[in-house]
């Protein structure tokens, strides 16, 4: 094993240390809902959670009673034995699950795509999301900034197998499948922090491949966009140094850097990397720890990945990871 | 043609003789390699069950290590390489390999008993059946000796399980193992279906039917259509992956969602058919256990509508696919319709056993596990097919609870509860009841305890198939509750495998009927002899066992009684036995049941070679397999020459007044091909949804400015087949009125025009413009007409055997070689239409529609 690879494994295992040390709960759940589409299906869940669990008892009673008790030799259930199996097998589905169905066709029509909302596109990679603005003229991944109050218009595809977008608390799951453009729609009420995952088993990472939506306030999402569509500070020598090497030790393969295109857009656009509070498709906070500890050995963290080790002398590694978080 | 010339002078035989040798012909070969050539159904039943439920066992440790590496977050138990591989696996063992393969042994093993006949209709197939199930299940797990194990789930979504991204090799294994499984179901499918509605004790007329066969005939030809839809599913995928066809590139014109659409069109059903006869053994328990069943009709309405239904519901699994929402609703709509086929079984048995205090022993109680388990799969199922709560929970542990709840639940617990049902049947000895109640709460609190949290995982929006997940998400304390159930819910099992064994030899001895049950298994000796039913009996209501406990005749000059008296043991020299008539039960004849014969083996051989071949990309060892096979298959059809003579001299319709049935469409021969013509309707009717579905997604067709091919010329070539069809009958034709020589010249016509066909077919595709690669329209376009040159190709060899036999024995003119004329007229007849059809879609649609 290579001094630099060893190095590699100890930044690894330092990221590793970092996960843990610095969590915060998170959740993603569908019956936390936290804008108005998953508050409907919410709404619809818990009505059937009362009314199924209503049924299960009665079927349960009636089971209980059967066998609990000897009556005569030919005794009938109540209403006889044709009324008792159309009662029981019939009128109760039909009771119970017609009106269920009448509401739900309400629930889906106010699920509707609204017309006018913000278009954002979010194209499935194997394991990661690519997000793009295209009014902005903005890319970036594994987070999709949104404002909040407003609903947001997604179209999705994949750039290899079938994906599945789902943030729970938001709205239900919308599948990205490779030659196909799907539609969608997201809207979060108040600002904040919304996980989600792909929901479609994807390969070896499709546990790996989480992403965040963040809603902010209104005036909080222009100055944020406002801000990506700025011309950039100018870098200093160590990021000047970092962007040289980003360019001779093979990331800019892969990678796309504003207006400098990878050759093979195989990993994530990296023009705003320093702006993502994630790594690895949600999988660490971004922290330049965590970033030196990913680019010095990504597949420990992700088994699988693309992304190789990079086995970087330490100092051309901070060099690097103090350029991709200038990328703001 | 039905009368059979009789031999002069009688043979008698001392009853002592004849019942020797009776059970002389019935006798099944013992010893290495001789029993390989079994095909009784009881042997080929408990091969298939234990089989079956050793692969259940293997499914189910892959589980518990799943369990283990998902027991805590952040788990370093096993990487996303093996985890994936594991849950492929797992889902795969316990759909192709323990759920439906069990269930089919199962069946094979009790319908002959319940229907009161000696055997099933085609006892070769049944062990071709068996062979290539067991060999298919051997290559699935052969892929872990050489590192090669799908990590594709067990609906193999496109494009993951496409040549773009599948691990080429790991995924061949799982196509064809799971091929060679579809036949061997479509095997045992068509098997059943002819076995219920034509082999029956005299007097069980449908309504008489016992309610598991009720659910066995629903079930098998849901199999027929249902397999068939995957098995062409298959080929294509694996076209893909070994021929380079681009039915699943989207770049090339190919769909994904046409993968899942063919997919789930097999995929509900077999929900359904891993269910359907689950309920066939709580209805038999419940019936047994309270005495009487109310609602035999309701039942048998409800089995019906549930075969129906369930092939209109596939799509409730696509509902985030994007499909327009209006489809989605139609879908939903029957999904509830289907709660209502449910509900009226339920009931049904809930109203059966009202205030009749059934004993709590271990197969009621097991049934009564099932309903709580199932009512509870049942309305989490109603959930999942409303349309935005899905959205919600599709593929996450919510639904991996959902259809645990329904699959174990609706069919694991049902068929515990028949084993120890009809274990005394089987062995003559009970199970223990202690250790049955022991392995029971095991189950139930097990189960539960692994399967309820994973609800609220779902909801808490752990997706499934993941390998790991973060401690940050609420998820651990249940995934720790529910690994610790699954030790527990497999603990269960160990206690049920141990009391099948300890039983065998310990168990306590069994009454005759020690559950007091009505049906005709509980009629046999225990345990059951080779030589089932030495008289056949005569049944005279729906509960034969209760109504005339022993079933002796109530009137010994009565038409039915005379017949069945007179078969007592007989015939004695060749596997005979009654053939009913569907409706009513009467007596219609009396057809051959075929012996043991290695050619069921020599044929699944012939089947794994291909697809051991087809792993190994070794393509010159098809031609080499399949001649192994059509070699085996001759044989195998082609009866023994003394059988023959028996059969020509045998007094039995002197005795009986019944004819053998050898020629007509009454007879077995003519059933099978009936069966036959289903399934390959079937494969073309696939096939030509994935044509329109093509076309439907396609700008332009055909695809990429391809020019259509030449159809005024290729009419000249199809029409080809159409004189040959028209010859073929026309030899039928000639046959009846005994002309033999202008039937040998039909013959050679079909025979030669079928001929002509292949040069034209094959001058044609050389000369096309395309490539089967080229795209997926090409490609679509190649396999219907390599399917239509398969069917030609069969056509061919039924003619050309027909011409050939017609000079060999001149005994046989008015019997087999009646049966092979008018199987070969039927078959071309069949050829002919197909292929117009193949024609008007291939070369005209484009132009007219």
């Amino acid at each position: 094993m290579t001094v630099q690879s060893k190095l590699g494994f100890a930044y690894a295992a330092t990221a590793c240390g970092a996960i843990a040390g610095c969590r915060v709960n998170e959740t993603q759940s569908a019956i936390h809902p936290a804008g108005p589409a998953a508050a409907e299906i919410a709404w619809l869940w818990w009505l059937m959670f009362w009314a199924f669990t209503a049924v299960f008892f009665l079927v349960l009673t009636l089971l209980t009673m059967a066998i609990l008790r000897r009556l005569p030799q030919d005794a009938l259930p109540p209403l006889g034995r044709t009324g008792f199996i159309v009662a029981g097998g019939i009128a109760l589905p039909v009771f119970v699950v017609t009106p269920l169905l009448i509401l739900s066709l309400r629930t889906s029509a106010a699920l509707h795509l609204p017309e006018d909302a913000l278009t954002i596109e979010v194209r499935g990679h194997m394991w990661w999301w690519e997000v793009r603005y295209p009014d902005h003229g903005i890319v970036t991944a594994n987070e999709i900034r949104i404002p909040a109050g407003e609903p947001v218009r997604l179209e999705l595809t994949s750039a290899d197998v079938i994906h599945s977008f789902w943030v729970p608390s938001l709205n239900g799951k919308r599948d990205l499948i490779p030659g196909l453009q799907n539609t969608f729609w997201i809207q979060a009420d108040q600002p904040g922090r919304y996980r989600g995952q792909c929901a479609e088993y994807c390969g070896t990472q499709h546990a790996n491949m989480g992403f965040h939506v963040v809603a902010l306030t209104p005036n909080e999402f222009r100055s944020w966009i406002a801000k990506r569509q700025q011309p950039r500070p100018p870098l200093s020598g160590e990021q000047q140094r970092g962007a040289e090497i980003f360019r001779e030790a093979g990331c800019v393969k892969c990678h796309t850097v504003a207006g400098n295109k990878a050759q093979n857009e195989i990993g994530p656009d990296l023009t705003h990397i320093g702006s993502r509070d994630t790594l690895g498709a949600a999988l660490i906070p971004n922290t330049p720890g965590n970033l030196a500890g990913w680019i010095a050995n990504a597949p420990a963290l992700k088994p699988g990945i693309e992304m190789p080790p990079t086995y970087l002398p330490p100092d051309d590694l901070l060099a690097l990871v103090a350029y991709l978080e200038s990328l703001q | 043609m039905t009368r059979l010339a009789t031999k002069e002078q009688r043979e008698t035989l001392s009853p002592l003789e004849l019942e020797r040798r009776y059970k002389e012909t019935w006798d099944e070969p013992s010893g290495f390699p001789a029993r390989l050539a079994t095909v009784d159904n009881i042997r080929i039943g408990v091969q298939y069950m234990v089989a079956a439920f050793s692969f259940f066992l293997i499914g189910g440790i892959l589980a518990l290590l799943m369990r283990v590496q998902l027991a805590v977050p952040e788990n370093t138990f096993m990487g996303p390489e093996v985890y994936n591989r594991l849950f492929t696996m797992h889902g795969t063992t316990m759909m192709y390999l323990f759920a439906v393969p069990f269930q089919e042994g199962m069946a094979a093993l009790l319908l002959p008993f319940m229907l009161g006949t000696r055997d099933l209709a085609f006892p070769r197939l049944t062990a071709l059946s068996f062979w290539t199930f067991l060999f298919s299940g051997l290559i699935f797990y052969c892929g872990f000796f050489f590192d090669q194990v799908a990590d594709v789930g067990w609906f193999a979504y496109t494009p993951l399980s496409a040549p773009a991204f599948a691990q080429p090799v790991a995924i061949d294994f799982w196509l064809v193992g799971l091929g060679a499984a579809e036949l061997a179901g479509i095997a045992a499918g068509a098997e059943l279906t002819v076995s219920i509605l034509w082999l029956r004790a005299p007097g069980m007329s449908l309504a008489r039917l016992p309610l598991y066969a009720w659910a066995w005939l629903a079930t098998a030809l849901m199999i027929v259509f249902a397999f068939t839809t995957l098995l062409v599913a298959t080929l294509l995928l694996e076209l893909d992956q070994s021929v380079g066809t681009q039915f699943f590139n989207a770049s090339k014109g190919g769909n994904h969602l046409l993968w899942q659409h063919l997919f789930w069109f097999f995929g509900h059903p077999e929900v359904y058919i891993i269910f359907l006869p689950a309920t066939g053994v709580v209805s038999m328990i419940v019936s047994a256990a309270s005495g009487r069943i109310l609602g035999y009709t309701w039942i048998v309405a409800a089995i019906i509508l549930t075969a129906f239904l369930s092939f209109g519901l596939w799509v409730h699994h696509m509902y985030t696919t994007g499909l327009p929402e209006l489809s989605l609703y139609f879908f939903a709509g029957a999904s509830l319709v289907i709660a209502i086929a449910s509900g009226t079984q339920i009931f049904a048995w809930i109203a059966s056993m009202w205030g009749r205090r059934p004993a709590l022993v271990a197969p009621l109680l097991h049934v009564l596990g099932f309903v709580f388990i199932f009512v509870l799969g049942g309305l989490t199922g109603v959930m999942v097919a409303i349309v935005p709560f899905d959205w919600q929970v599709h593929d996450t542990y919510f639904l991996v609870a959902h259809f645990h709840y329904v699959l174990i639940g609706g069919a694991v617990f049902p068929i515990l509860a028949g084993a120890y049902y009809w274990y005394p049947a089987l062995t003559g000895r009970m199970m223990s009841e202690r250790l049955g109640k022991w392995s029971f709460w095991c189950l139930f609190i097990g189960f539960n305890l692994t399967f309820f949290p994973m609800h609220i995982m779902g909801l808490l929006g752990m997706p499934r198939r993941v390998y790991t997940y973060s401690a940050a998400l609420e998820w651990s304390s249940y995934n720790l509750v529910a690994s610790i159930g699954a030790f527990i819910l497999g603990f269960g099992f160990v206690l049920f495998v141990a009391n099948v064994l300890y039983s065998l030899k310990r168990g306590a001895k069994a009454d005759k009927n020690p559950w007091g049950s009505d049906s005709l298994e509980w009629l046999v000796p225990k345990p059951p002899p080779l030589a089932l039913f030495e008289r056949i009996p005569v049944v005279h209501s729906r509960h034969p066992l209760w109504d005339g406990s022993d079933l002796e005749p109530e009137n010994p000059q009565s038409e039915v009684e005379r017949i069945t008296a007179s078969m007592k043991h007989r015939p004695h020299d060749w596997r005979a036995t009654l053939l009913v008539d569907v409706l009513t039960g009467r007596p219609r004849g009396i057809v051959r049941l075929a012996g043991p014969s290695y050619m069921p083996l020599v044929v699944a051989v012939g089947i794994m070679a291909a697809t051991i071949a087809t792993i190994a990309k070794a393509y010159w060892v098809l031609p080499i397999a399949g001649l192994i096979s059509v070699v085996g298959l001759v044989i195998w059809l082609w009866p023994s020459r003394r059988e023959l003579e028996q059969m020509y001299e045998s007094e039995l319709p002197n005795d009986t007044g019944l004819p053998i049935v050898m020629v007509g469409t009454k007879s077995l021969g003519w059933l099978g091909m009936v069966f036959l013509l289903m399934v390959l309707s079937w494969v073309f009717a696939t096939l030509f949804y994935a044509y329109f579905y093509l076309r439907l997604y396609s700008g332009e067709w055909p695809q990429d400015g391809l020019s259509i091919p030449n159809w005024p010329l290729s009419a000249i070539g199809f029409g080809t087949l159409l004189l040959a069809g028209a010859l073929a009958f026309a030899a039928w034709q000639a046959f009846r009125s005994d002309r033999r020589w202008s039937f040998r010249l039909a013959l050679a016509g079909s025979f030669g025009l079928a001929i002509a066909f292949f040069a034209f077919h094959a001058w044609e595709l050389v000369g096309l413009p395309f490539e089967p690669q080229t795209n997926a329209y090409a490609s679509i376009f190649y396999i219907i007409s390599w399917t239509l040159d398969v069917v030609v190709f069969i056509g061919a060899m039924l003619a050309g055997t027909a011409f050939v036999r017609s000079f060999l024995v001149e005994k046989d003119w008015p019997f087999f070689l009646g049966q092979h004329a008018q199987l070969t007229s039927l078959f071309w007849g069949f050829t002919a239409v197909i292929a117009g059809i193949v024609y008007g879609v291939l070369y005209l649609s484009p132009i007219v529609l």
